[in-house]
């Protein structure tokens, strides 16, 4: 292990915060690297002061007479009612299920044929002509379009 | 930290109605997350201000609370958004003010800022290094003695994050007092 690799995880190491297995592999290689060493102690005596300097600095506690008017105004709110389990929306239960019946109807349709044919049956030929009308609302003249099952143009009638 | 089974009944009390349950509730943590509120924020005062309105939030929203997790985590959660969103006015404040005027912002500094800067800790110069997400991950780790896992939950990061931003927080404040109190690392 490198001092640049061990140095990056110096920081955590002076708070015993890595796993066991690396921080036995970092003080592998500090007990016999004086630099490593130094920085490590360095670190651990800077957390060492910071920590006392808050306990000495202390902070002051709320007063009875503070605490008990605090949460007096605060119970005095109204609170909002509970939430339903996170994940679970009543709504979007019924939108899904909607989207799944009418997926599964679809896919009924379209796989109709070839799921419920008898093995070894043909499939139902399609219409052999298709015709497509158009009826202008201004005039009301109708024109009739006859296809093929290619829709190959086969003829018109007006 | 799990919920235990007291706070949980507690919790159901005050949804049901009871709002006397919230006393017992929360008075464990009455000193803890006044603690908090005043590492981020250094000042009494507005301490009392963010530990305040996090109680009431936690009171109001009760009922969006996830009884899965820590109560102590979410309320220290609620109380560190708090801290940091008033971290943040005050710096848009501090800058409208300083662009507004510097020659009037200088004459207050005089004043009652400077007298308070004097009298700024050691501990106050150390943390002033920290950017504010550094700051609550050391806060809670290594002066509310938090562990990783807590920390992460309190602060809605992942533990990855809360290494990261710890590490970089301690790396700073090792390279303060080395070079600003060489005399406390020998001391040490």
């Amino acid at each position: 292990m490198t001092c640049a690799k061990v140095k990056k995880s110096l920081p955590l190491l002076a708070g015993n915060d890595l796993p066991a297995r690396k921080a036995w592999r970092l003080v592998a290689h500090i007990d016999g690297c004086p630099l490593c060493r130094k920085e490590l102690d360095e670190y651990r005596a800077a957390l060492g002061q910071v920590k006392a300097a808050a306990r000495e600095e202390g902070v002051e506690d709320w007063s009875d007479p503070e605490w008990k008017g605090l949460l007096a105004r605060i119970t005095a709110e109204k609170a909002e009612k509970r939430r339903p389990v996170p994940g679970f929306r009543p709504r979007w239960a019924m939108a899904s299920g909607l989207a799944t019946v009418i997926l599964l109807a679809a896919l009924t349709l379209v796989f109709r044929n070839s799921i419920f044919r008898p093995e070894g049956t043909a499939p139902a030929p399609g219409p052999e002509v298709v015709s497509v009308t158009m009826v202008s609302q201004e005039t009301g003249l109708q024109v009739v379009w006859f296809l093929n099952k290619n829709f190959e143009w086969k003829g018109d009638k007006k | 930290m799990r919920m235990n089974e007291t706070e949980k009944e507690l919790v159901e009390m005050v949804l049901s109605g009871r709002s006397e349950a919230f006393e017992p509730l929360v008075t464990p943590y009455r000193q803890p997350l006044l603690a908090i509120a005043y590492r981020l924020t250094r000042d009494l005062e507005e301490a009392k201000e963010v530990a305040q309105e996090a109680l009431l939030r936690a009171y109001k929203y009760l009922g969006r609370y996830d009884t899965s997790r820590s109560f102590r985590n979410w309320l220290f959660q609620i109380a560190a958004n708090e801290a940091r969103d008033r971290l943040r006015r005050r710096k848009r404040e501090a800058n409208a003010a300083e662009e507004a005027g510097r020659e009037s912002a200088r004459s207050q500094d005089s004043d009652s800022g400077r007298r308070s800067r004097e009298f700024r800790s050691d501990l106050e110069n150390c943390l002033s290094v920290l950017s504010p997400r550094e700051r609550e991950v050391f806060v809670l780790r290594d002066l509310e003695d938090l562990d990783i896992k807590e920390t992460a939950g309190a602060l809605g990061i992942s533990s990855i994050s809360v290494r990261v931003h710890l590490s970089s927080a301690r790396r700073k404040i090792r390279d303060v007092i080395v070079a600003k109190y060489p005399h406390l690392q020998e001391g040490s």
